[in-house]
């Protein structure tokens, strides 16, 4: 119910609210990003000091400029082979497919086990088990079963973000409110209707939390995916650099991937807000 | 008093002789390839342990070059291996290590196989095949090196970086055409459909040459300079049985590396093991006064990695040959 009373109150006077909510909000956000460049920042000074005055040796922190210097000439000259858009390019392209496959299988299969306890009983084992396995273990397997090619690699990150996905829709499901089923129910709804009306909107805004988590899960296999047979990638571009001893292009291999990371965050509660403006 | 401080100096004095005497390691850690060679033997038949009581000794299986950098930079071993082209990014990239003992040099124990029914007989026969070599490793080297003699484009054919026993799995799913790299894992390709198109030995021969070199950590080396006598003695013994006792040797790697028998004799043969005294010759290590062909093969490594730009500089010969010292191997022989 309490979800409905906080619905409810916006619309009773949306002008006061928002216009008082406004004048607050805005020094709040510059101040949070006020603290969060300052963060950086200090990162940044940090790392430019600790290298200027040599106390850390070149070979495992280089200078900023150092790193800067890789990315210019990653970006333009490329490396190995490929620019770094084509690096980009390649993981971004396993990742989105591996995640939204991950998705389009977790979320349904999720509201199925959230729904129906005897599909829980029967699936939850499967998903138990294989979650807490470390990626690259299982990897050597997928390797063996699945070659060299681009499955094995869509595969790892496949497996990497469904239980991700799955338990938190089944969380979700289970914890919509039993009042708004039976309310729905007594005007007639069907089970369709329940689904797609009570059930996945209810739901929405927990399942995309479990998505946004899953996604982080994808991007933290995608080194170890690109380990195997990879020409390019970025995962596969950091592992290149690091048996060359190449630290810039390792550390501006995984500024890169954090900054993608941060954005596809960034388009994914954007979407949110689109999709479930209520949430 | 004066009896006092007599007895005073006297305990300090034997103090600090037996801290000395002491002045061992508490622990030493090598790092081994995961390939045929004595080393296999110094750590089979103990021998290290014999030159070094009391000190407790580690042997880490490390699977290629890459990753035997990554040890060296971490700090992680004490002594290492590593091929020339990881000799070289050490070198350039001034990792705290001297090269100390040849530990093997690579005749046909390294080998590009090719699948024996795709009509492959040459390397221009590789345009359009996939072909695997672990990157970084002696075999990409050779393999980058033989397409380039040949003027064949390396962009003609698909080449993927894949450690040794990951080509044994490709190669069995039947994912790529060809690889270059090293035995146990070479026999495996062999054995199921391969045939062998050029070998590192051959290589060699056209003015490749690549081997394996003992490496230690310079601070170690400065600490304890006894210990890298010890090591390079207890080296030394394993080849010199490698050498003796052909049989025996056969029989420990096969333990050792669980291979059947006459693997382990095949694989011996293909790989050139020196014996110490030779090691300080021109072909090799050559003397502290003049150093030999190993200083060349570097500097002509080093090169091959600018131009590939996996190495930022070419560096000057008296870097190179700072990196060699025979001097340890030297005192152990008695020059």
């Amino acid at each position: 119910m309490s979800v409905e009373a906080t619905h409810m109150t916006i619309p009773i006077s949306p002008d006061r609210t928002r216009r008082g909510s406004f004048r607050l909000r805005l020094p709040k956000v510059s101040r949070s990003v006020l603290l969060s460049t300052l963060t950086v920042a200090v990162l940044l000074a940090g790392w430019a000091i600790v290298t200027e005055m040599g106390w850390a040796n070149e070979l495992f922190l280089p200078k900023p400029q150092a790193v800067w210097a890789a990315f210019v000439k990653t970006m333009t000259k490329g490396y190995q082979g490929a620019t770094l858009l084509q690096h980009l390019g390649a993981s971004l392209y396993r990742i989105l497919t591996a995640f939204t496959l991950a998705c389009l299988i977790g979320i349904p299969l999720g509201v199925l086990m959230g729904v129906s306890r005897n599909a829980r009983a029967l699936l939850n084992p499967l998903i138990e088990f294989y979650r807490p396995l470390p990626p690259l273990g299982l990897y050597t397997l997928l390797v063996m079963w699945l070659g060299i090619g681009e499955s094995s690699k869509l595969s790892l990150l496949f497996l990497a973000g469904l239980p991700g996905i799955v338990i938190s829709t089944i969380q979700a499901v289970t914890s919509v409110d039993p009042v708004y089923v039976r309310a729905a129910q007594s005007l007639g709804a069907t089970r369709r209707h329940l689904l797609f009306h009570v059930y996945l909107p209810a739901a929405g805004p927990l399942i995309l939390a479990g998505m946004r988590i899953s996604l982080g899960f994808t991007y933290t296999v995608l080194v170890a995916a690109e380990i195997v047979a990879a020409s390019a990638g970025i995962g596969w571009m950091i592992w290149d650099a690091a048996k060359f001893l190449l630290s810039d292009v390792v550390i501006m291999g995984l500024i890169v991937l954090g900054l993608t990371g941060v954005v596809l965050d960034l388009m994914m509660r954007g979407i949110a807000k689109l999709l479930m403006p209520w949430a | 008093m004066k009896r006092l401080i007599a007895t005073l100096a006297v305990t300090t004095l034997a103090l600090t002789a037996a801290v000395r005497a002491e002045d061992k390691p508490a622990k030493v850690t090598v790092g081994y390839l995961n390939l045929v060679n004595a080393q296999l033997v110094t750590k089979h038949l103990g021998l290290l342990a014999k030159e070094m009581p009391g000190v407790d000794i580690k042997y880490v299986k490390i699977g290629g070059g890459g990753d035997m950098l990554r040890a060296i930079a971490g700090n992680d071993v004490d002594f290492g291996g590593l091929g020339n082209p990881p000799t070289a990014i050490g070198a350039t990239r001034s990792l705290p290590i001297k090269g100390i003992l040849v530990i093997n040099m690579l005749d046909y124990v390294e080998s590009m196989v090719v699948r024996a029914d795709k009509n492959i007989t040459s390397l221009k026969d590789l345009k359009g095949k996939t072909v695997a070599a672990p990157f970084g490793s002696t075999t990409h080297y050779l393999l980058l090196q033989a397409l380039k003699e040949e003027g064949v484009d390396p962009a003609s054919m698909k080449i993927l970086d894949l450690a040794p026993s990951d080509i044994a799995a490709a190669w069995l799913r039947g994912d790529i055409d060809a690889a270059w790299f090293w035995e146990p894992d070479l026999g495996k390709a062999v054995k199921n459909g391969g045939k062998i198109l050029v070998t590192s030995g051959e290589m060699a021969k056209r003015g490749y040459p690549t081997w394996d070199i003992g490496v230690v950590m310079n601070a170690f080396a400065e600490k304890y300079p006894s210990y890298v006598d010890k090591f390079i003695k207890a080296e030394c013994e394993g080849i010199d049985f490698w050498l003796k006792n052909p049989e025996k040797t056969a029989e420990i790697i096969a333990e050792e590396l669980s291979l059947p028998l006459e693997d382990a004799q095949r694989m011996m043969k293909g790989t050139g093991m020196i014996p110490c005294s030779t090691q300080l010759t021109e072909e090799y290590l050559g003397t502290s006064a003049k150093k030999g062909k190993f200083v060349d093969t570097l500097i002509s490594t080093a090169d091959f990695l600018v131009k590939q730009e996996r190495l930022p500089k070419l560096l000057p010969r008296a870097d190179f040959e700072a990196f060699i010292q025979p001097a340890y191997l030297e005192k152990v022989i008695g020059r």
